[in-house]
């Protein structure tokens, strides 16, 4: 066999294993989603999803945007949950990260101590909050009480403290972005700081004129990680308020119609995944202008000086 | 390049209190949810000893029962068996293609690289229900080799991008002197390039398991028989089988957060290195 001919065969049998996962798990799902999401597929045609006709098209669109009840506040929840993962979430991870870069004694524990939240199961801890706000026993529910003694009920059934009780029981936990940031940071040549402290610079403005503008593409895509992880909340959900008391998200919707529905309205799940692939395509557009525009004000401020 | 060092020194006092004041609570938010279920499955009825504080008298029950009648052990090894499975199959078909990507110069090369990694911006939610009805027409449904499917064909970009990088950095000369030995593609790989590779592996390797270990969202889609739930789901199933014994609900909690805690207590040095792509020291 030819060298080239052997090279040719070589590079297809070693791509093709990773291709056909892509292809079974992604492709396939992807246009399934998309072209099923213009067709009438419930429990009256289980086995047979069939095309809408020209004029009715949009008819699955049109009953989830129009009629069905707990779309609008998915939709702005999963939107909220996309906010707060890229605003709170990403914050915190990196004053964290650059409190830790200071290798301050102690550092050590404390960054290990941090980082377990994240090596365990979104369900374990999500199961551990809804103890900590039981209303009779839960020591968040607890500290509630010390403040307010009238209140008994459920935090998790009371708006808007629910949607807050649900954010807080994830948002802090940021040790592995926060050492992602790390990485980062140790990568920042120390010649820059020198210069910085010679200039006289404080802690705070080296971080804030030399750390931060140095790790802008990490805190990129840890925002990006934040805002998708955010807008695809599902566990969280499903532990501590199975939706109730309008804490509802896209994801928990479109679980429901596809799997939960005696109606079977597996069309319509696919348009919530529509929304869902669309929307968090939108949102890395939205995130990766932001930062561009950033960039771009602050290289036009530094051409006019 | 010189890595940047910023010693104690370096900062006030001030900066270094509000450091410290950092560090602390983040010590404590980290720690609060754990010890709290510690002490709480450590008395008789929690409902009655409410709060932060050190159990009356110590009962055991709730471990004892979870250890004895819940049948841990078969969860976790659904857990492990799923995990495992699926990181050697997943790291088998990602090393080999991050090899060819890597090192190999081809037509179409930049559009599977651009499909591969798109995968980290395509929510797998979304595909809910094509995946179930794949692995229902497959007869994969409540079934271990479902779910291990999933996680074989799935999150494929975070492993391919940790190992693609890692066989990018190896010397060409290396690869050109198996060549000139009378190498041919299959023995290069095999026998040069793998084992120098395995650390890279090894990385991508471990933040695979993990994520696999703890996965729920699948897990509870798949798998209906309670003999064959993985840990996160039989988790789902808690409310139900402990609705007044809460002592036994969090001993049970404790019993499952077990070994990943002591598995990152014994490798938190890997783990660190793994999460910060091999630049923080564990």
């Amino acid at each position: 066999m030819k060298s080239k001919t052997k090279r040719r065969l070589f590079i297809i049998l070693f791509l093709f294993p990773t291709l056909f996962a892509f292809a079974i798990f992604y492709l396939y799902p992807i246009i399934t989603v998309f072209v099923t999401s213009f067709c009438k597929w419930d429990y009256q045609n289980v086995t047979k999803p069939e095309l809408y006709s020209f004029s009715e098209l949009l008819s699955n669109y049109k009953y989830i945007f129009q009629t069905y009840p707990y779309f609008e506040t998915a939709l702005v929840n999963s939107l909220k949950w996309s906010a707060c993962g890229a605003l709170i979430g990403t914050s915190v991870a990196v004053l964290a990260a650059l409190i830790l870069s200071w290798n301050l004694p102690g550092t050590k524990v404390v960054r290990n101590v941090y980082i377990l939240p994240s090596i365990i199961s979104s369900a374990a801890m999500g199961l551990i909050f809804l103890q900590l706000y039981n209303p009779r026993y839960g020591m968040i529910a607890q500290m509630v009480r010390s403040i307010n003694p009238n209140f008994k009920d459920s935090i998790l059934l009371v708006q808007p403290a629910n949607f807050w009780a649900l954010t807080f029981s994830y948002i802090f936990f940021q040790g592995t972005t926060c050492i992602m940031l790390l990485g980062q940071i140790a990568s920042v040549p120390s010649e820059i700081y020198d210069a910085a402290k010679i200039d006289g610079a404080t802690s705070w403005k080296r971080e804030l004129y030399i750390t931060l503008p140095s790790i802008k593409g990490m805190i990129k895509t840890v925002v990006i990680l934040g805002a998708s992880s955010g807008f695809l909340i599902y566990n969280e959900i499903y532990f501590l308020t199975k939706g109730a008391a309008g804490t509802t998200s896209l994801t928990y919707i479109l679980r429901e119609l596809a799997i939960m529905s005696p109606r079977s309205q597996y069309a319509r799940a696919n348009v919530i995944g529509v929304i869902l692939i669309l929307g968090g395509l939108g949102i890395i557009g939205i995130i990766n202008l932001l930062f561009s525009i950033n960039f771009k004000t602050k290289r036009l401020k530094r051409e006019e000086e | 390049m010189a890595v940047k060092s910023k010693k104690v020194k370096e900062h006030s006092k001030a900066a270094i209190l509000i450091a410290y004041t950092v560090m602390l609570l983040i010590c404590a938010i980290s720690l609060f949810p754990f010890v709290w279920t510690l002490l709480s499955s450590l008395k008789a009825d929690p409902t009655l000893e409410p709060g932060f504080t050190l159990p009356k008298e110590i009962c055991l029950d709730g471990y004892v029962t979870v250890l004895t009648k819940l049948g841990i052990f078969k969860y976790f090894f659904n857990s492990f068996f799923c995990a495992f499975i699926s990181v050697i199959i997943s790291m088998t078909h990602i090393s080999m293609s991050s090899y060819v990507i890597a090192r190999m110069r081809f037509p179409g090369r930049g559009v599977i690289v651009a499909l591969l990694m798109s995968t980290m911006f395509v929510p797998g939610v979304a595909l809910t229900f094509p995946v179930y009805r794949l692995i229902t027409s497959l007869g994969l449904y409540n079934s271990r080799w479902g779910l291990i499917l999933i996680y074989s064909c799935s999150s494929i970009a975070m492993s391919f991008f940790v190992i693609r990088n890692y066989f990018a950095s190896i010397p060409r000369e290396l690869e050109e002197a198996a060549r000139i030995d009378g190498c041919g593609y299959l023995q290069t790989f095999l026998r040069i390039m793998l084992p120098i590779a395995t650390p890279g592996i090894s990385i991508a390797a471990v933040l695979a398991f993990l994520g696999y270990w703890n996965e729920y969202y699948w897990a509870s889609l798949v798998i209906i028989d309670r003999k064959l739930l993985t840990v996160p789901s039989l988790l789902a199933q808690f409310e139900t089988s402990f609705t007044t014994n809460y002592n036994g609900m969090l001993s049970a909690i404790i019993v499952i957060l077990l070994p990943p805690v002591l598995l990152f207590c014994f490798c938190s040095k890997f783990f660190v290195k793994a999460m910060s792509g091999g630049a923080v020291k564990g």
